[in-house]
């Protein structure tokens, strides 16, 4: 499937933000005007609810490990969640999608092409808002991949300045593809 | 330390190229199950150890940070075959981070019982995409040597359904749809092997006739590897040490 609205009149809406309370929120919004639809929430599978209780011998995980950890559990989203309301023609709002992630990928310093081939299996969204962080709340945040990845990668409190930069990062990674993207939509559906 | 990425590739070239230490050496032992790769992996770590090696052996899946979440989804026969890949690939890079990479910056010999190309040979054979699969492996670490052994699907599955019945995934029945395990199989390890044999060909492999005595193709191993293990250092693996220099791999 590589579609954005399936013949039943399914929509895939994405709500992208290192926030995981406020896309949340925007999710439950973004769905008040429709009579059928659902959110898909990350860590579905568990996968990152397994890697929580790991013992901390077993090695920090690497951004590229935890992207393909990502990658295995939105995997699961679209074949549990997604695609299954896409196909009884209700709308879906995944919460977060892909730019969140990669958003964390690419401030974590890795590269574009293996993000985008990465994520080359999930379908395009027929919409997709982008719910940013203050900036002043941004290091804060825990909840969510990138909170929890941030979290993983740098030891929790051990590294504070360091999780404060890489989630920072990752915020302003996020804003940018908000700004690129809403540069490409045709004006008339820009928000204000 | 360094800290740019062309830095931390300079201080890679020249910790691998340097000719005043011992240098690590990647081997791996790849091919369908049934093949004897196992036994063979453990005569030759053996003769290696007797040669004075100091020898680290790492397996297919075996991480303990990603191991138990794929074998939990394995039980319950839950994975697609893009989560089957993309766990598997977490597993593979976790472990080059973890072990494989540490073990070659102390000039150690890596034996890696499986490698990428199980990864690719099988997903591959499950119908996903072999450019999406490589690319997810990136940055590639490319073994020093590699060797392949080659047996038929019909030995393959003589060998495996000997003992056991093969398990679920292992049979492929997550893609063949065929409800015995042992059919499954024979028509699975058929489509994987014909991967690998392909990318044997690809990625220039060494090929051992798996169907010989165990006997010989140690003997053939040794001579190979006694031909091989003088090769430079692979400058395509700049980028995989570079990365691991980044987050801090290599002791201070």
């Amino acid at each position: 499937m590589n579609g954005v609205r399936t013949t039943t009149g399914g929509i895939l809406i994405a709500v992208e933000g290192i926030d995981a309370d406020a896309i949340l929120k925007a999710a439950r919004t973004a769905l008040e005007s429709r009579a059928r639809g659902g959110i898909s929430r990350w860590d579905a599978s568990g996968v990152f609810q397994d890697l929580a209780v790991a013992e901390s011998e077993a090695g920090t995980p690497s951004p590229r490990t935890l992207l393909l950890l990502y990658a295995a559990d939105l995997a699961f989203r679209l074949r549990w969640q997604i695609r299954p309301a896409l196909l009884e023609g209700r709308t879906v709002v995944a919460a977060p999608y892909t730019e969140t992630a990669m958003a964390f990928g690419r401030a974590a310093g890795l590269p574009v092409a293996w993000l985008t081939n990465l994520f080359r299996f999930a379908p395009h969204p027929g919409e997709r808002r982008f719910i940013h962080a203050p900036r002043q709340r941004a290091s804060e945040i825990t909840d969510g991949f990138v909170g929890f990845s941030c979290d993983r990668m740098t030891g929790g409190n051990r590294y504070k300045r360091q999780r404060r930069r890489l989630i920072d990062s990752a915020a302003a990674e996020l804003r940018r593809t908000d700004k690129s993207s809403a540069a490409r939509r045709p004006a008339a559906r820009r928000r204000t | 330390m360094p800290t740019s990425r062309a830095a931390f590739r300079r201080a890679a070239r020249q910790h691998f190229t340097d000719t005043s230490k011992k240098r690590g050496l990647l081997v791996a032992f790849e091919g369908p199950d049934g093949s004897g790769k196992t036994t063979q992996r453990k005569l030759f770590k053996t003769w290696l150890v007797s040669e004075g090696y100091d020898v680290v052996t790492t397996k297919w899946n075996s991480s303990d940070l990603i191991k138990p979440i794929i074998k939990s989804r394995k039980s319950v026969r839950a994975l697609s075959p893009e989560e089957f890949s993309l766990l598997h690939g977490a597993d593979f890079r976790h472990r080059v981070e973890q072990t494989i990479l540490p073990a070659l910056w102390d000039g150690k010999l890596v034996i890696a019982d499986r490698f990428l190309f199980t990864g690719l040979a099988r997903d591959v054979a499950r119908g996903l995409d072999l450019d999406w699969v490589l690319k997810l492996y990136q940055p590639l670490l490319w073994p020093d040597l590699v060797f392949y052994f080659a047996v038929s699907p019909v030995t393959s599955g003589r060998r495996v359904t000997a003992t056991r019945t093969p398990n679920f995934y292992e049979a492929g029945q997550d893609v063949t749809d065929v409800d015995d395990p042992v059919e499954s199989y024979q028509r699975f390890i058929a489509r994987v092997i014909r991967e690998y044999e392909s990318l044997a060909l690809i990625f220039n492999m060494i090929t051992v006739d798996a169907e010989q005595s165990i006997g010989d193709q140690h003997r053939q191993i040794r001579e190979l590897f006694l031909e091989g293990r003088e090769r430079p250092w692979s400058a395509w693996n700049a980028d995989a040490v570079a990365e691991w220099l980044a987050l801090g791999g290599a002791p201070r």
